[in-house]
């Protein structure tokens, strides 16, 4: 379980107080407007951000003393995921070993996970030959070929186009159920993940306002307030 | 079928190209047939060989300490940093006469050094004329530009991979591989052949510490063939190898000087995942000592002028400063001018005719002007001058001319992505409303350019202001500009009122760059 318990941030001009659980091996999105604190709560999450009170734990293992290559957590963007002078094949691999020196069995794994996503062939590939939901898919490829429990999905899928983003959540959910990880995905278009997502959450002004079954927090009045900053 | 007129873009391209090819013939024309390139085969090996080392030597000690001081700078956060970069912004328009006095004054026989090594009895320090005194200034100049545009590259990585690194624990030496290196990558060559070039084209430096004959630039021969020798074949051929060199770095420089787009990305500055590591903490403490101790003094050698400005506060000093504001202003309104209409007119064969291969005519034209000699171009616009005008008259004709076209790279460089830019906006809606010539000018480029233009136009005058290049042809008593009169006084070993005569060059050429920078940085 994630447990998140009254996790403070400020900076001048914003404020963030979270508290959120969430069961391991679910999939969970995240929704809210713009601004509102739906990457924030990834960053604290990953260890990119750090919160000044709070408790943070997964699993039953405090994050908070860990610095973001030590935790159970692998994330994507919604871009720049990748290096632009490495293959496919080498973006993926560094998910297991930064220093790119792999063992036989460790390539395999990249292979099977590169094929897992679709992309058999596209080893060889930089990330300037691929499209931008290729691209995704081979940070998607990183994030699980790291055998890390949580991974944070931070609006990867904004940029494609609907019928490509229904197939990209689909195959997140297919590989969060094959390979048993945790997910947390903040997202723009709530409906794409009314059918896969089983725990959302909507976050605004640095809040969790609301928590529970995605047709529960989509009909609830107080989602629909904030509906006109969603995307239908 | 009828002819459409060429664009006065075009013309004026055409004009140009005119203008430099009429300069040669005339200069080959005048010479004597004696001075060809098989003749003076020895005493052109010898000074290529002088250029190409100290040119590749320069190159290699500005591209270290530059790229060192850029990794180090962008690892760190310190008081004084903010100071430090302005510091290197500072030395980035230093005039090169006013860097000639500056090593003068800090490593010269009696300058600081020596001052400091006295009491240790280490009276005769080594002579800063020859390679020393060169290498220094050429370091002192380029280091900082190269560390300048380093550290900005660096600053574009997106954010996002920052956090990869963190994320996937990347060490010091991975950082290096997979973030700082592919940004070197693609920004070494082009700032390679850059700074190859301008210590190769060195003239003020070469001329004043080259400390003999024996130890010239071409740019430093070509001037002693025309003012000293009046041998104007001789400059002729040397203009030619001169030529042949530089455009070849220049294509060079063409086809590598090109930074991919800036990425859409998170902007918020996170600290570096390799700021901790003890091992390049050291070491980045050691590069900035190294740069503070190297540039500091140099740079603030310069302050030494603000106790003589009693001294120099005479009618020369106001006439010279006069001269220079005004070729300056002409030289920068002749470059802005130009840079409009090229770009024009390359924007036209773009986008309207769909040509960019004779849009890249006119890159050709500016790397022309880059790769030219000004003192060849200068001699040989005089000779053609010479029988139409007065002989005191040419070289106020001839200094904004040339600076001006000297000037005209950069500005349209500041001035033909905004043309194009405009026309990618508005070009269809333009076209629509009928909107054309001066109308479309003042409607749809205007808003876009008048900030490009006005960098343009403070760059432009800033490198204009400062030059001593081809006033060292035509300067005497009757035109000094500010640069000429501090190598009179440098000349003169007045080095009290030679400070204070390159503060005042220093303070100008800051403020016009620091316009520049500002007008260039801010939005639409």
């Amino acid at each position: 379980m994630l447990v998140i318990e009254n996790c403070r941030l400020s900076w001048p001009d914003f404020t963030a107080d979270y508290s959120l659980r969430v069961k391991e091996g679910t999939f969970c999105a995240v929704i809210g407007p713009s601004g509102g604190g739906k990457t924030t709560l990834l960053h604290m999450i990953s260890g990119f951000e750090t919160p000044q009170s709070g408790t943070l734990t997964f699993g039953g293992r405090d994050l908070l003393p860990l610095v973001p290559s030590e935790r159970p957590v692998a994330i994507v963007f919604q871009d720049h995921n990748l290096f632009p002078h490495l293959s496919a094949a080498e973006n993926v691999a560094l998910g297991i070993r930064p220093s790119l020196r792999l063992s036989r069995e460790e390539r395999d794994q990249v292979s099977d996970i590169l094929n897992a996503v679709d992309l058999k062939g596209f080893e060889g590939r930089r990330p300037g030959e691929m499209s931008g939901g290729q691209r995704q898919r081979v940070a998607l490829a990183r994030a699980l070929v790291s055998g890390r429990p949580l991974v944070l999905l931070d609006e990867p899928f904004s940029s494609l186009d609907p019928q490509l983003r229904h197939t990209m959540m689909a195959l997140v959910d297919t590989l969060r159920r094959r390979r048993n990880v945790t997910v947390i995905m903040s997202i723009h278009t709530p409906e794409d993940v009314r059918d896969t997502a089983e725990q959302m959450v909507l976050v605004a002004q640095g809040r969790v306002v609301l928590s529970g079954p995605p047709a529960a927090v989509l009909q609830d009045p107080v989602t629909r307030s904030v509906s006109s900053t969603l995307e239908p | 079928m009828r002819l459409k007129p060429p664009h006065p873009g075009s013309l004026v391209a055409f004009a140009i190209l005119a203008l430099v090819a009429g300069g040669f013939l005339a200069l080959l024309r005048t010479g004597s047939a004696e001075s060809n390139l098989l003749s003076i085969g020895p005493y052109l090996l010898r000074i290529l060989a002088f250029s190409f080392i100290q040119a590749g030597i320069s190159t290699i000690l500005s591209l270290g300490l530059g790229i060192a001081l850029a990794l180090a700078l962008a690892r760190r956060r310190f008081p004084g940093r903010e100071a430090l970069l302005a510091l290197l912004g500072t030395t980035m328009v230093m005039p090169t006469i006013v860097v000639v006095f500056a090593v003068l004054t800090v490593y010269g026989r009696s300058g600081w050094l020596a001052q400091v090594l006295a009491p240790f009895g280490l009276n005769e320090p080594v002579s800063i004329f020859g390679y020393p005194g060169i290498l220094i200034a050429h370091v002192f100049l380029n280091a900082p530009f190269v560390a300048r545009i380093a550290l900005d590259a660096l600053n574009m990585v997106p954010t996002e991979q920052w956090r990869l690194a963190s994320a996937l624990g990347f060490s010091p030496s991975q950082i290096f591989r997979h973030l700082d290196w592919p940004i070197f990558r693609t920004e070494i060559p082009g700032l390679a052949s850059l700074v190859f070039l301008l210590c190769f084209k060195s003239f003020a430096i070469v001329l004043a510490l080259g400390g003999g004959p024996g130890r010239a630039t071409v740019e430093v021969a070509i001037y002693e063939a025309l003012k000293v020798d009046l041998d104007f074949a001789r400059a002729a051929s040397l203009s030619l190898v001169q030529v042949a060199i530089c455009l070849a770095v220049v294509l060079l420089l063409h086809g590598t000087l090109t930074r991919p787009p800036a990425a859409m990305t998170l902007r918020d500055a996170i600290p570096r995942p390799d700021r901790t590591d003890r091992r390049l903490k050291a070491l980045d403490l050691v590069v900035l000592a190294i740069g503070l101790l190297f540039i500091g003094p140099l740079a603030l050698s310069v302050l030494t002028g603000l106790g003589h400005m009693g001294a120099v506060a005479d009618a020369d000093l106001l006439q010279a400063l006069a001269t220079s504001l005004m070729i300056a202003a002409a030289a920068a309104t002749l470059a802005c001018c130009l840079a409009l209409f090229l770009g024009a007119a390359a924007r036209n064969r773009r986008v309207v005719l769909r040509s960019p291969r004779g849009a890249a005519l006119f890159d050709f034209v500016l790397n022309i002007l880059l790769a030219m000699p000004p003192f060849a171009l200068t001699a040989g616009l005089y000779l053609i001058v010479r029988p139409l005008v007065d002989p005191s008259l040419a070289g106020l004709i001839l200094l904004p001319l040339v600076n001006g076209l000297a000037s005209l790279p950069f500005a349209y460089r500041s001035v033909a992505p905004r043309l194009m830019l405009a026309e990618e906006r508005y070009g269809r809606l333009s076209s629509a409303l009928g909107l054309k010539g001066l109308a479309k000018l003042r409607i749809v480029d205007w808003p876009l350019l008048q900030r490009p233009l006005g960098s343009a136009f403070a760059l432009a005058m800033a490198l204009s202001f400062g030059d001593f290049g081809i006033i060292a042809l035509f300067g005497g008593a009757e035109l000094r500009t500010l640069p000429y009169l501090l190598y009179e006084r440098l000349g003169a070993y007045r080095f009290e009122e030679a400070s204070a005569i390159g503060l005042i060059i220093v303070l100008v050429a800051f403020f016009l760059a620091r316009l520049s920078g500002r007008l260039s940085y801010a939005r639409d």
